[in-house]
């Protein structure tokens, strides 16, 4: 298991930062004091803290946030960005409407 | 369900050839681009590209997207347009959503050629209209004609930052700054001094504080920093703006390839979250290739020979070449591509402090400091030389791949050699026409015709123009010296503008002699901001 | 014409457009060019905001001009959520601001 998943590890408290409500997720206003909140909260995955509080799941699913997330969990973990996993991928990687999405051709 | 020899997503630099090399053995190709033109990102660069005559070097991005786009049709390959393929499986299924409806497709191979989207930097106020990414400035000014803002600050000195800051100055958009929190500039050198001398200032190891405005930008304030990125108080500055453009990097736009279950590696170098590919692009689900940025953030004229390296890759996979033509054809561009990635800039020497040039000449501080050459340091390189009559300047003073000045030069006033990142050296021995043909054909814009003597006062200078309204012949302005401080008044001799020089103008001034190795760049002050 | 067009580009030339035509921004009649993005558009008519957030209330304007970011979304033809910067202008179109996920201001 990698470390990051070591829920045991001590990361120290939340302490409240100037810039904390800075906009991080553009689509669904998510500041980075919420994401660094999430983290001391024990979301220590980007998915997690993706489904804890919807930044990168609004219009965009991501395009823009997700690195900036990533970077700010690595920094409250105390581990460098590249040992952090990246969101899961999935279908549909762009805003669909319902109706184009239930009009599917050649589908199972 | 419909199914194709091969599936190719992104009609992009690198899908485009993977396209033609496959279609060219046979294999039925599908291009699908959630876009409404194909090209990628190649019909915003309005720059001609370094390289030799096989990367097609000295031909602006946008021409090579139209010669694409003509092979592409030519051998038969089959684009579609707003057709974005929102999903794909590792059975080699792909998802694409056009205008009404949602279709599945399957194929025996796939080439992802997605490319990469901007990297964002926060900061206070960075929501706020008016702060886009360099790449959207690209899109309004060069697809549409419209001016993003008409006073921008950039920030970011690689390659994007600087060759967009031009791009906007081409425009006609005032660039009042260029800022990076670094601590010298990452991008060519040739591309910051082209800025410089039109009298952009560079704000290397500084950062945004702040962007204002209620509803929209009008201002910025920046700060210096010192070597841990802590901002230094009391440095603050304040610029009057309405665009903020950020071009701090790019990543990789690799979802699809991790969705389909490829093994995937985090790697800075690359630009973020790329596919595990072996030498011929193939990732580690047989039959699924990766070709350009989403494989690694290079540039475009790297992304079209990794995509034909992929494309004949598939071919012989499925079966259309044999292994030995593969093999001959992988060689050829295999070549090309090492040759591109030689050079102070090449993705092995990311990170690393250069300090001397593959000649040995210590590379120029100032250069990476403020983006131009000082005039001591120009002195100690091969292609800045002193003689009677005219001569070319070559301020080319970093080793990357490219060579067009040697081939423009007919009278073998230039040399190269065999090893495209050398430095240019001119032969003092051959004689100068004036023909001009190494100043058009310099994608850094870095050759200059001097005449040291051209009557007892005077001096001539011959720069490469590329902004318009053209100075006329006999006109008088000011002249700029490389850090676009104005030095001396100049008069405009002649302004030559030919079909082989693709939009670059030559423009010679007249100024004093002890300017001639000063003179840089000219304005009309009565024409121009 | 709009001094945020640029009437002759010394590499590109005169720009290529399609037909001059009219069109809407929250009620206002406004003159584009027949398929150029609706948010190039806006931004020659000076156009900045395209719409406010929903929890904040705080103006969004175009940020990525290719259809990833999805700020610039504004109610085209009463349908919310239009991304304006790959929406290709047409006659009589009807662009209103977005607030949240509708026209009127919360």
């Amino acid at each position: 298991m990698n470390n990051v998943n070591d829920r045991s590890r001590n990361i120290g408290p939340f302490i409240p930062e100037s810039d904390d409500d800075m906009i991080i997720c553009r689509c669904e206003e998510i500041s980075k004091g919420e994401v660094r909140k999430a983290v001391h909260d024990g979301m220590y995955t980007v998915t997690e803290i993706r489904r804890y509080l919807r930044c990168g799941m609004g219009l965009c699913q991501g395009q823009t946030c997700s690195k900036t997330v990533k970077r700010l969990v690595a920094k409250e973990c105390g581990v460098s960005m590249d040992t952090i996993e990246p969101a899961t991928s999935r279908a549909p990687m762009r805003p669909v409407a319902m109706m184009v999405l239930g009009n599917e051709i050649g589908g199972e | 369900m419909k199914r194709y020899d091969l599936i190719i997503v992104g009609a992009g630099p690198s899908g485009l050839s993977a396209a033609i090399e496959a279609a060219k053995h046979g294999l039925t190709v599908v291009v699908f681009d959630e876009n409404h033109k194909p090209g990628g990102q190649l019909f915003k660069q309005i720059h001609k590209f370094f390289g030799s005559k096989e990367h097609m070097a000295k031909i602006r991005g946008f021409n090579i997207g139209e010669e694409l786009l003509k092979e592409a049709s030519a051998v038969g390959v089959n684009v579609k347009l707003n057709a974005t393929v929102t999903g794909m499986y590792g059975n080699k299924e792909i998802v694409v959503q056009t205008e009404n409806c949602v279709e599945h497709f399957k194929a025996d191979s796939i080439i992802i050629a997605t490319g990469a989207a901007e990297n964002v930097v926060t900061f206070d106020g960075w929501t706020l209209p008016g702060v886009m990414g360099a790449g959207a400035a690209q899109t309004m000014m060069n697809l549409h004609g419209i001016k993003p803002g008409k006073r921008v600050l950039m920030l970011g000195s690689g390659n994007v930052g600087l060759v967009v800051s031009f791009q906007l100055l081409q425009a006609g958009c005032d660039v009042v700054a260029l800022v990076d929190a670094a601590p010298k500039i990452g991008g060519y050198g040739v591309h910051a001094s082209k800025i410089a001398r039109c009298g952009v200032p560079f704000y290397l190891s500084h950062t945004i504080l702040k962007a204002e405005g209620e509803k929209f930008v009008t201002g910025v304030v920046i700060g210096e920093v010192d070597d841990k990125f802590n901002v230094i108080k009391g440095t603050e500055k304040h610029f009057d703006v309405d665009t903020i453009c950020l071009a701090v990097g790019l990543s990789p736009m690799s979802q699809l390839l991790k969705m389909a279950g490829c093994e995937m590696e985090d790697n800075a170098q690359k630009g973020g979250q790329v596919p595990i590919v072996n030498e011929y692009g193939e990732t580690s689900v047989e039959g699924i290739f990766a070709v350009g940025d989403v494989s690694g953030i290079e540039e475009a004229s790297s992304a079209m020979i990794e995509g034909r390296m992929a494309g004949v890759c598939a071919a012989e996979y499925l079966g259309y070449c044999n292994k030995d033509e593969m093999v001959k054809r992988h060689t050829k561009l295999e070549d090309d591509l090492e040759s591109l990635r030689e050079g102070m800039f090449a993705p092995k020497n990311k990170g690393k402090n250069i300090e001397l040039t593959e000649e040995g000449i210590p590379v120029s501080k100032s250069l990476l400091k403020k983006g131009y050459i000082s005039e001591d340091e120009v002195e100690s390189f091969p292609g800045v030389t002193h003689k009677k009559g005219l001569h070319p300047v070559i301020e080319c003073t970093q080793n990357i791949p490219c060579n067009p000045c040697q081939d423009a030069c007919k009278f073998n006033c230039i040399h190269i050699g065999e090893k495209l990142t050398s430095l240019p050296v001119v032969n003092e021995k051959s004689d100068c026409t004036g023909c001009g043909m190494c100043v058009a054909a310099c994608s850094g814009q870095a050759i200059f015709l001097v005449n040291e003597e051209y009557d007892e006062e005077n001096a001539t200078v011959t720069l490469p123009y590329e902004f318009l309204p053209l100075p006329k012949k006999l006109e008088k302005g000011v002249a700029l010296d490389r850090s676009g401080n104005v030095v001396c008044e100049a008069e405009v001799v002649d302004i030559r503008s030919t079909k082989v020089f693709d939009k670059t103008n030559l423009l010679t001034i007249k100024v004093p002699k002890n300017m001639a190795m000063s003179a840089r760049f000219y304005k009309n002050l009565d024409t121009q901001v | 014409m709009s001094e945020n067009r640029i009437a002759e580009h010394p590499i590109l030339g005169i720009p290529e457009k399609g037909k001059k035509i009219k069109f809407t921004f929250d009620g206002k009649e406004v003159e584009g060019y027949e398929g150029e993005p609706v948010a190039e558009a806006l931004k020659a008519a000076g156009l900045m905001v395209h719409r406010y957030t929903k929890k904040h209330h705080e103006p969004r304007g175009v940020f990525c001009a290719i259809g990833r970011c999805t700020d610039c979304v504004m109610v085209v033809d009463g349908l919310p959520n239009t991304r304006t910067c790959i929406t290709p202008l047409q006659e009589g179109m009807t662009v209103q601001t977005q607030y949240g996920v509708s026209t009127k201001p919360e």
